[in-house]
């Protein structure tokens, strides 16, 4: 009975176990990478919030308009968000099913081993138990390797064109949002510009001084801001681009170049992220 | 884009609607301003050209829908910002023209009717700022228009791939499910009984994870 039992494992583990490991490492993280990259988000809220930051520099008559700008913003800042996290929701199962940590089953390939020397008095010998367990163990991981490197093929594969529309999306609301932060900063410190030039009098001084105060203050915000707009394009344009480059490398993931150009999107992607979280 | 001709209340509202860049009210006294180089009333005719090509068609999106290639045409995105920034440039002209005849005072005080002037201009300029985040704002919702079909494909993908970790989850379980119920086999025909807890509680354990690693056909592989 044992020996039946061994010798079904064994056929249908062998069954399945025709093709080598794929190294999937680069993937998980690049997918990884991806869904961590950052900066969209942040220049999203930064945009729903553009009426408020320039409500103090506005007329009554262009507050009007701002105000009805502002509600539509806020009617699609959902939609825009919601863009986002599909994608980093996909890149996330992405990086989950290229991941290696779930696929060890050392463990449970022991508990195998554990269960068939209970049964070795009926004749098998403990050498044959170990040569079992350990051919067990390389087969289930080749089966489980083999269904997860089908698996990240099909999701990568099936899932490119709509990846990359939404980044496009993405990319393009980005330059939608760097135009309007353009336009803001303009209002805001174009109204100073004009305001202290004419406060020549002495008994403008001190609301000069605050007031340069101030435009100075402004004016460092939005250098700073200008450059995250400019790297939240890069870090996008590098998923859009490692994300074609590994559909159209499936076939060769085990390569050693397609390894070192993944594992290059990667490092330009932990650049960009800390750039973005160092600011 | 026509929403945006419609939601915006011109600057003087009584009709030009659309068009609003192309007219700032201050444009006539501006003109007529003593003592300039050059007056505003002049950026204003410099810089209309830059806009014109754009406005009429704006205007006419507004007010007629009857021609759908137009519509569609004004449904372009690239269009829509190619607009804001032709307004922008236009309050980018104006505002540097304000900046020119303040400086032109040299530090000199300037006169307060020239001052209230100089306002009424940068008001102006901040009105044409706000069009042209309305129409920013426009640009932006139609990059969102069609997305919710890739969005709907990419989670249906992903739910997809999310069954398959939980199906590759199982392959790991009932492998420690078989490892149980040999040692339990195997124990009982051995009659080593001190064994057959342990067993029962591996059984279980594994049987617990493939319950929790539902739905569906959790055995198979």
């Amino acid at each position: 009975m044992t020996r039946r039992v061994l010798v079904l494992v064994g056929v249908l583990v062998a069954g399945c176990a025709s093709t080598g490991q794929v190294s999937l490492g680069e993937v998980r993280e690049f997918a990884n990478a991806s869904a961590r990259l950052g900066g969209y988000a942040e220049l999203s809220r930064r945009y729903r919030d553009t009426y408020e930051r320039e409500l103090p520099y506005l007329s009554p008559q262009a507050e009007r308009v701002a105000r009805d700008t502002n509600v539509r913003r806020r009617a699609v800042f959902d939609d825009f968000v919601a863009i986002q996290k599909t994608l980093v929701l996909y890149m996330q199962t992405l990086s989950s099913l290229a991941g290696d940590g779930r696929y060890d089953l050392s463990e449970r390939i022991d508990d195998l081993g554990g269960g068939l020397k209970a049964m070795t008095d009926s004749g098998l010998q403990q050498r044959h138990v170990a040569a079992y367990t350990g051919m067990t163990r390389l087969l289930t991981r080749a089966i489980t390797s083999r269904y997860q490197s089908r698996s990240v093929d099909t999701m990568v594969r099936d899932g490119n064109a709509d990846v990359q529309t939404l980044i496009d999306a993405m990319i393009v609301l980005t330059r939608i949002y760097e135009k309007a932060n353009e336009n803001e900063r303009k209002t805001v410190l174009g109204l100073f510009n004009a305001e202290i030039p004419m406060a020549n009098r002495n008994a403008d001084r001190m609301l000069v001084t605050l007031a340069k105060v101030h435009l100075q203050n402004k004016t460092a915000e939005y250098k700073l801001i200008d450059r995250r707009y400019k790297l939240a394009q890069q870090g996008l344009t590098k998923v859009a681009l490692g994300h074609q480059k590994m559909r159209e490398n499936m076939d060769k993931l085990s390569s050693e170049e397609t390894r070192h150009m993944l594992a290059g999107y990667v490092h330009d992607l932990n650049l960009i992220r800390d750039a973005l979280s160092g600011e | 884009m026509a929403t945006s001709s419609h939601s915006n209340p011109g600057p003087a509202s009584d009709g030009a609607n659309t068009t609003p860049p192309s007219t700032p009210p201050r444009e006539q006294a501006a003109s007529s301003l003593p003592n300039q180089p050059s007056t505003p009333g002049a950026i204003v005719t410099t810089v209309t050209p830059g806009l014109s090509p754009a406005a009429p068609q704006a205007d006419a999106t507004g007010l007629d829908m009857a021609g759908t290639d137009r519509a569609h045409a004004l449904s372009s995105m690239q269009y829509v910002v190619d607009l804001a920034d032709s307004v922008v440039c236009i309050a980018d002209d104006l505002h540097e023209r304000i900046l020119q005849e303040i400086a032109g005072y040299n530090g000199r005080t300037m006169p307060d009717p020239q001052k209230a002037l100089m306002r009424a201009l940068t008001d102006d300029e901040r009105l044409l700022r706000q069009y042209a985040h309305a129409l920013y704002a426009d640009a932006a919702t139609f990059v969102i228009h069609d997305l919710k079909e890739p969005q709907h494909r990419l989670m249906v993908l992903t739910a997809e791939a999310a069954e398959k970790i939980r199906r590759i989850g199982v392959i790991g379980e009932v492998t420690g499910l078989v490892g149980g119920i040999l040692l339990l086999v195997g124990s009982i025909a051995r009659g080593q009984f001190s064994q057959v807890g342990a067993a029962l509680e591996k059984i279980q354990l594994h049987n617990a994870a493939l319950k929790t690693l539902k739905p569906g056909s959790t055995a198979k592989t």
